[in-house]
């Protein structure tokens, strides 16, 4: 019997704790390209997120008619399919963005979250469950790009959005824009997340080692230390 | 001399990791080791230049002529899958050892972005056959030489005293971001 | 064999269902993609000729270039979309050329990826306006470090050169191209 996971949970856990780029690591090919402004960034990620919402609401609907051995190929012309819609309405209503997002959009076809969330969940759950972790994963993928769109934007460009955020006395890091801004950039931000994540880990397991020892449970100390 | 431009191009000058970001995931994944840096170069150097072929000819023989650009992002896609699956089996059944050393990257291919980034670039840019396959020589040959490049770092890294919280990915990028500014400086070459 | 039939039903109407789905959308998307290309073709021509208000395509020999008009129906000159390389990739511009082709109206780079802060300011004012009843003949040249003094002659940017050289050769290429044709008596 699955313990239960509460809709809420499943949605919240893509944003945070399984956040796809800054804890899963996956998807980091646009994240790395598009992420020049804060705009860019949030196009990609609303872009990201409707496909892997529509690719999971379809693929979890459909899991039970899906024989093992054809998903994969089944599940790629599907993605792929949301894909080409994106892209032709981008080229068709907004064709600024489009042209600045580029080929990337394309390349959201082989975004290893997308196909990731389908094998891991959308293809073992229903629809409603995979829908909830669709939209909390696009989440969490556009908040960390937004995120680091942000700060390449702000430290590149004096703006945010569009708006100029510093004075002009500031010198721009051109470095920001450029493809090494971007490595940097990430990696730091991957660094910081890991120190916070540690920092919180090692809280919680000394706050259990002072609640064991409260309890008279000394013995349970040792199982802990070894981890 | 064209030719040779373009191949230069992608190899160096726009290197398709440190200048377009595509391939990251095996990048960052794979680089760990020059070995397996190494086979996953050449295996996906391959992939490329079969990939290069048959998309152009997808491309410019059935898709233009018959109005079906439309189809471009899911066609290629099935192709590439295929034609990993394919290089697989082929592998397989040839060479035992090679098969062996180069294991689950194979699969891994499919979904490198820097091989669809291949075959959609080369149809923007309208190449001719041998120009894409060149291209796809070039794109290949950069994808190894930044792979080895960083798996030869990273080798040496594993020795220094990284700070825990950015051992693994967090120092590959920020070393990346070095290499990258680095290549910069072939930036004029062509 | 009940198996593969069902793998092959079921990935035969992915894919008719996925086609279907696909060309609807391109059937709906198509013509607004060209329209949006003709609208930004089209300011562009009208930015690097200020007089123009009506203007036609005369393409010849894979050349893309239009014949603009002012107000009163009159030949106001030409407009030139040209493209070649730059720095670190193609730099493509178009630009408005008098009817006689000795003089650029303006210019406008219209694509291009270089580097950012450097060489991105062939795109801003003061290197654009460089341009400006620029003269054409034998050929556009570039100094560096010190003002211009020829009427045909423009200044690189500082730490740009390359791109900025770039942008001169390209129109140089394009204009002698057009020259050519005109000589020829194929231009109209």
């Amino acid at each position: 019997m699955k313990k239960q996971v509460t809709l809420q949970k499943e949605f919240l856990k893509g944003i945070w704790d399984n956040n796809p780029v800054l804890k899963q690591l996956l998807g980091l090919c646009p994240v790395l390209a598009v992420t020049v402004s804060a705009i860019n960034g949030l196009a990609m990620g609303l872009a990201a997120t409707f496909v892997l919402f529509m690719a999971s609401l379809l693929i979890s609907s459909i899991r039970k008619t899906i024989p093992p051995q054809v998903r994969i190929a089944s599940f790629i012309v599907i993605i792929a399919t949301f894909v080409t819609i994106v892209d032709l309405v981008m080229k068709a209503k907004f064709p600024d963005l489009s042209k600045a997002l580029g080929p990337f959009i394309p390349l959201i076809v082989v975004n290893c979250m997308i196909l990731g969330r389908q094998e891991a969940f959308a293809s073992k759950n229903n629809p409603g469950r995979a829908v909830l972790d669709a939209l909390g994963m696009g989440l969490g993928f556009t908040i960390a790009l937004i995120i680091l769109g942000g700060i390449r934007e702000i430290i590149g460009s004096r703006t945010f959005f569009g708006l100029q955020i510093l004075p002009n006395q500031f010198e721009p890091w051109l470095i920001m824009i450029l493809p090494a801004g971007a490595f940097f950039t990430l990696g730091l931000l991957l660094g910081i997340v890991n120190i916070y994540t540690d920092r919180k880990k090692r809280l919680e397991h000394e706050s259990l080692i002072a609640h064991y020892k409260r309890v008279g449970r000394e013995e349970l100390i040792e199982e802990l230390e070894v981890k | 001399m064209e030719l040779f431009i373009i191949f230069i191009s992608a190899a160096i000058v726009n290197n398709f990791v440190l200048a377009y970001f595509l391939g990251i995931c095996p990048f960052v994944g794979v680089s760990n080791k020059l070995s397996s840096a190494t086979s996953m170069g050449m295996a996906t150097t391959f992939v490329m230049v079969i990939t290069a072929i048959v998309s152009w000819l997808l491309y410019n023989l059935i898709l233009v002529p018959y109005n079906l650009t439309f189809l471009q992002i899911p066609s290629f896609i099935l192709v590439i899958a295929s034609l990993v699956q394919f290089v697989e089996m082929v592998i397989k059944k040839l060479s035992q050892p090679l098969y062996r050393a180069l294991g689950i990257f194979l699969p891994l291919i499919t979904t490198n972005c820097a091989i669809l980034g291949l075959a959609l670039f080369g149809s923007m840019r309208e190449y001719s056959f041998l120009e894409n396959v060149i291209f796809g020589l070039g794109a290949g040959a950069g994808f190894t030489l930044a792979l080895v490049i960083m798996a030869g770092i990273r080798e040496e890294l594993d020795l220094a005293d990284v700070p825990k919280p950015f051992q693994g990915a967090p120092i590959t990028l920020i070393v990346a971001g070095i290499l990258a500014l680095a290549f910069m400086g072939f930036a004029g070459m062509i | 064999m009940n198996k593969v039939i069902q793998m092959l039903i079921v990935l035969t109407s992915i894919g008719i269902l996925s086609g279907g789905l696909l060309a609807t959308v391109s059937g709906w998307a198509d013509p607004l993609i060209l329209l949006n290309q003709k609208a930004a073709t089209e300011a562009a021509i009208f930015r690097v000729q200020p007089e123009g208000k009506n203007y036609e395509q005369v393409n010849i020999n894979r050349l893309e270039v239009y014949k603009v008009f002012n107000e009163n129906n009159e030949e106001a000159g030409y407009a030139l979309v040209y493209d070649g390389n730059g720095f670190s990739g193609k730099i493509k511009l178009i630009a408005g050329l008098s009817k006689d082709l000795n003089n650029i109206v303006s210019i406008e780079i219209l694509e291009q990826i270089e580097t950012p802060g450097l060489g991105t300011k062939i795109t801003e004012q003061p290197f654009t306006s460089q341009f400006v009843k620029l003269e054409t003949n034998p050929k556009i040249e570039w100094i560096k470090g010190t003002e211009p003094t020829k009427p045909n002659e423009i200044q690189t940017i500082t730490g740009a050169t390359i791109s900025s050289k770039a942008v001169v050769a390209i129109l140089n290429d394009g204009i002698s191209r057009l020259k050519k044709l005109r000589e020829n008596g194929e231009l109209k």
